[in-house]
C-alpha cells in the first residue's frame, strides 16, 4: 500500500549503485591513500584534491536509521554513558564504533585523520574527539564562526587561516601535497554536481511536483558524500533529465496534488515513507525543503582568491546563520514554491536546527499568512516517535489547510 | 426517517464522551462514562443507552462523527475528525466570543487559537509527557489520598502553596510525597501541584497567543483549582462551559449535523 503512494524514479537504482559502490570502494585496499572521516558541512573539494578519500559519518546516521538499525546502536552509545539526549547520528556513529557487530556493514572503515567543521553544529567536536580518542587519530577542527548579521570581513579571513591550517595539517599527517590544479578542478565539479542538485530541486516549483521529500532526502546522499565527484555529476545528470520529463508531462510525485508544503529540518529517517504518506493520505505534497537545500552553495571560482570562496561557501550554510537569516529563508521558498502550509521537524537530535522554531513559526505565519506544524520526533532515533500523536497533529493540520481552501 | 438525529463521539484516553443533537442543533442528550480498555465498547453502549433514552433507533442517526485517539476504533462513524477541530467547534457553538480554547483531557492537553468565524489559526497539544494533564491530577490526589473530585477544593484552602519544581509527573509525585512527609500542609501540597500544572499548560498556550475570551475544556475543567490557578497566572478570566467534558463530543455531533443534514 506504502508503495502505491510512492511513484519511484527510474534513477533509484543507479542511485543505489552509485552509494553502494561508495561503501565498497572504502574498504577496498586503498594502496596508500588515507581515509578521513568528515562531518557534513566539511571542505571536501581539498581532501579529494589531495588524494584522500573521504567518508560521512552523518550520511551512515541516516543510512543506519532508514534500515532502522539506529536505536540498538544508539544504545551501544548509551551503555558507555552517552546521555539519550545526545544527537542520534553521534550515538548511532559512537555505538557502530564500541560494537562494530552490531553495525550495518560492520561500521565504516577505521580513520587515518577526522576533519569535524562545527558551521553545522557543536556536537561535532565533542564527537569527533571521541572518535579520535578511541582510534588514536588526529583530529582537526575548523572552526567557522557564527554568522549573527554579515559575514565579515575579519571571519572570512580567519576561516581562510583556519583552512590554510587544515591543508598544513593534512600534508603533515598524510605526507600529500595540495595542488591548485587538482583543487580547481574538484571545485569545478563540486560546483557543477551542486548546480545539478539546485535545477532538480527548482524544478519541484512545476505543479504538480515531479518529486516529494521522500525523493529529495533518498537523492540528497551524492551531493553530500560524493560532491565533486565524476559520478555524482553524471547521476544528478539523469536525475534532472528525468525530473524534468515528469515535469513535461505533467507527472506529480504523488497521485493528486491539492496541498504544496515546506519541510524544516533533516528527514524522519526510521519512518521516512511511512510518515510522508500520512500527508499523501490528504493530497499533500512536499515541493521544498530546507535541509536538502543546505547544499546548494556553489564555491565563487576565477574573480576572488579561492580559499575565500571555499570558505565563504562553508561558513555561510544556513544552519551556520541567525533566526533572522532562516526565516527569510523560508518565507522566500514559501513564495517561489507557492507553498500553502509548512512543517517543522522539532528534531531532538539536532539542536541549532531546532532550536527557534518556535519563534521563526510566528514569524512566517505573520509575514506570510501560511500556517506551520511543529512535529516532535528524531532523525534516527525511532523511540522518539509516537506515530498516533503525530497522527492526530497531522490530521489537525491539514483539517485547518481544508478550512482555509 | 422520521426525526433524525446527528451523533458525536469522543473517544479518550480516560472517558468516553456522546452527544446528540436534533434537526436544529438542539441537544437532545448526552453522557460521559470511562472509556474501560480501548474505549470502543464503553462508546457502543453509551450510544444505545442515549438513544433509548430518547426514545431514537440507531437507524435515525443521520450522520455520526467520531474524534478523540480512539477514533479509528468506532466502526459505524461516517467520518473521523480531530479533537483540535472538534474542540475549537464545540466552544466556539457555545460562546462565540472564544478566541482560545485550552483543553485538558486525560493525557493531553492543547491549545487552539480561533478566529471571529470559529476557523483554528492555530494550536498546540504536548509532546511525549503528562505534566499538564487529567493523569498528572489523578496520580497526585492519589498520592495525597484525596478523591479526585475534592482535590481542586482542597487546593483552594491553602495560603502558603509549596513550591513543585519538577515538571515530570512521577518526579513531581515524589517531591509532594516528601513534602508531606516534612509536615507540610496537605492543601498547600495541593495547591502547589496545581500551579505546577496551570505554569505547564500556559507554556502551551503561549505558544498560540492566549488571546481573551478564553474557554477551558475537558475533564480538568471540573477542577476549581486548576481553573482559579489558571486564572490568576494569565491575568485572564477562565470561562468554563456547563460540561466541559462533552465540548469535543458535542463539536463532532455538529460536524455531523453539517455534513448530514441533507
Amino acid at each position: 500500500m506504502a508503495e502505491k503512494r510512492y511513484k519511484k524514479l527510474k534513477t533509484a537504482a543507479e542511485l543505489q549503485r552509485l552509494m553502494q559502490w561508495h561503501y565498497t570502494r572504502i574498504r577496498l585496499p586503498r594502496l596508500g591513500r588515507p581515509l578521513a572521516w568528515v562531518t557534513s558541512g566539511a571542505p571536501v573539494e581539498i581532501l579529494r584534491a589531495m588524494g584522500v578519500i573521504a567518508v560521512y559519518p552523518e550520511n551512515y546516521g541516516a543510512l543506519c536509521g532508514a534500515r532502522r538499525e539506529a536505536v540498538s546502536l544508539c544504545e551501544a552509545a548509551e551503555a558507555q554513558g552517552y546521555s539519550p539526549d545526545l544527537c542520534s547520528y553521534a550515538r548511532t556513529s559512537l555505538g557502530s564504533v564500541f560494537q562494530s557487530e552490531r553495525a550495518p556493514m560492520g561500521g565504516l572503515p577505521q580513520p587515518d585523520l577526522l576533519i569535524a567543521c562545527n558551521n553545522i553544529c557543536g556536537t561535532v567536536i565533542k564527537w569527533y574527539e571521541a572518535v579520535a580518542a578511541h582510534y588514536e587519530v588526529p583530529l582537526f577542527i575548523l572552526d567557522t564562526p557564527f554568522i549573527h548579521g554579515a559575514f565579515e570581513p575579519h571571519a572570512l579571513a580567519y576561516v581562510v587561516a583556519q583552512l590554510e591550517a587544515m591543508i598544513r595539517f593534512v600534508e603533515r599527517t598524510t605526507g600529500r601535497r595540495l595542488s591548485m590544479k587538482r583543487l580547481e578542478r574538484t571545485v569545478r565539479l563540486a560546483n557543477e554536481t551542486v548546480q545539478l542538485w539546485s535545477e532538480i530541486r527548482a524544478l519541484c516549483k512545476a505543479r504538480p511536483s515531479p518529486l516529494n521529500a521522500p525523493d529529495l532526502f533518498v537523492n540528497m546522499a551524492p551531493i553530500v558524500v560524493l560532491r565533486g565527484t565524476e559520478g555524482a555529476v553524471r547521476f544528478y545528470r539523469h536525475l534532472k533529465a528525468e525530473v524534468e520529463m515528469r515535469v513535461k508531462n505533467g507527472i506529480g510525485a504523488i497521485p493528486k496534488e491539492k496541498y504544496r508544503l515546506l519541510w524544516d529540518n533533516i528527514a524522519i529517517w526510521h519512518h521516512l515513507y511511512r510518515f510522508y504518506n500520512y500527508f499523501v493520505d490528504y493530497d499533500a505534497c512536499f515541493v521544498v525543503d530546507t535541509y536538502t537545500g543546505g547544499w546548494s552553495q556553489e564555491i565563487p571560482e576565477g574573480q576572488s582568491e579561492l580559499m575565500e570562496g571555499i570558505a565563504t561557501a562553508y561558513a555561510t550554510v544556513f544552519l551556520n546563520q541567525s533566526l533572522e537569516y532562516r526565516s527569510h529563508l523560508m518565507e522566500r521558498l514559501i513564495r517561489e514554491y507557492d507553498v500553502d502550509g509548512f512543517v517543522m521537524h522539532c528534531n531532538r537530535s539536532c539542536k541549532p536546527y531546532s532550536l527557534g522554531q518556535y519563534a521563526i513559526r510566528r514569524r512566517i505565519t505573520e509575514g506570510t499568512g501560511v500556517p506551520g506544524l511543529i512535529i516532535e520526533s528524531d532523525m534516527c532515533d525511532a523511540r522518539a516517535f509516537a506515530a498516533e500523536a503525530v497522527k492526530t497533529r497531522i490530521q489537525a493540520f491539514m483539517e485547518t489547510l481544508a478550512e482555509r481552501k | 426517517m422520521t426525526k433524525p438525529c446527528f451523533l458525536g463521539v469522543d473517544i479518550g484516553s480516560l472517558t468516553v464522551k456522546a452527544v446528540l443533537l436534533d434537526a436544529g442543533q438542539r441537544l437532545l442528550t448526552r453522557g460521559v462514562v470511562p472509556a474501560g480498555y480501548g474505549g470502543q465498547e464503553a462508546a457502543e453502549a453509551l450510544v444505545a443507552r442515549l438513544l433509548r433514552e430518547c426514545g431514537l433507533t440507531p437507524d435515525e442517526i443521520a450522520y455520526t462523527v467520531v474524534t478523540g485517539y480512539g477514533r479509528v476504533r468506532f466502526a459505524t462513524a461516517d467520518e473521523e475528525v480531530s479533537e483540535i477541530s472538534c474542540h475549537a467547534r464545540g466552544a466556539f457553538h457555545l460562546c462565540p466570543a472564544v478566541r482560545t480554547v485550552i483543553d485538558i483531557g486525560g493525557q493531553d492537553s492543547k491549545a487552539m487559537r480561533l478566529d471571529a468565524q470559529g476557523r483554528v489559526v492555530d494550536f498546540a497539544m504536548n509532546d511525549k509527557c503528562a505534566a499538564g494533564t487529567g493523569r498528572f491530577l489523578e496520580v497526585m490526589a492519589a498520592a495525597l489520598d484525596v478523591p479526585i473530585e475534592q482535590f481542586g477544593a482542597l487546593a483552594l484552602q491553602s495560603e502558603h502553596p509549596v513550591a513543585i519544581s519538577s515538571t515530570c509527573t512521577v518526579f513531581a509525585e515524589s517531591e509532594a510525597i516528601s513534602h508531606i512527609a516534612r509536615g507540610v500542609a496537605k492543601q498547600d501540597v495541593a495547591a502547589g501541584l496545581h500551579q505546577a500544572i496551570a505554569s505547564r499548560v500556559l507554556g502551551l498556550a503561549a505558544r498560540v497567543g492566549l488571546e481573551a475570551e478564553v474557554m477551558l475544556t475537558g475533564g480538568v475543567a471540573l477542577n476549581v483549582g486548576v481553573v482559579a490557578a489558571l486564572s490568576r497566572q494569565s491575568n485572564q478570566r477562565i470561562t468554563v462551559p456547563a460540561d466541559p467534558q462533552t465540548v469535543g463530543a458535542l463539536g463532532a455531533a455538529l460536524y455531523a449535523w453539517h455534513k448530514g443534514r441533507r
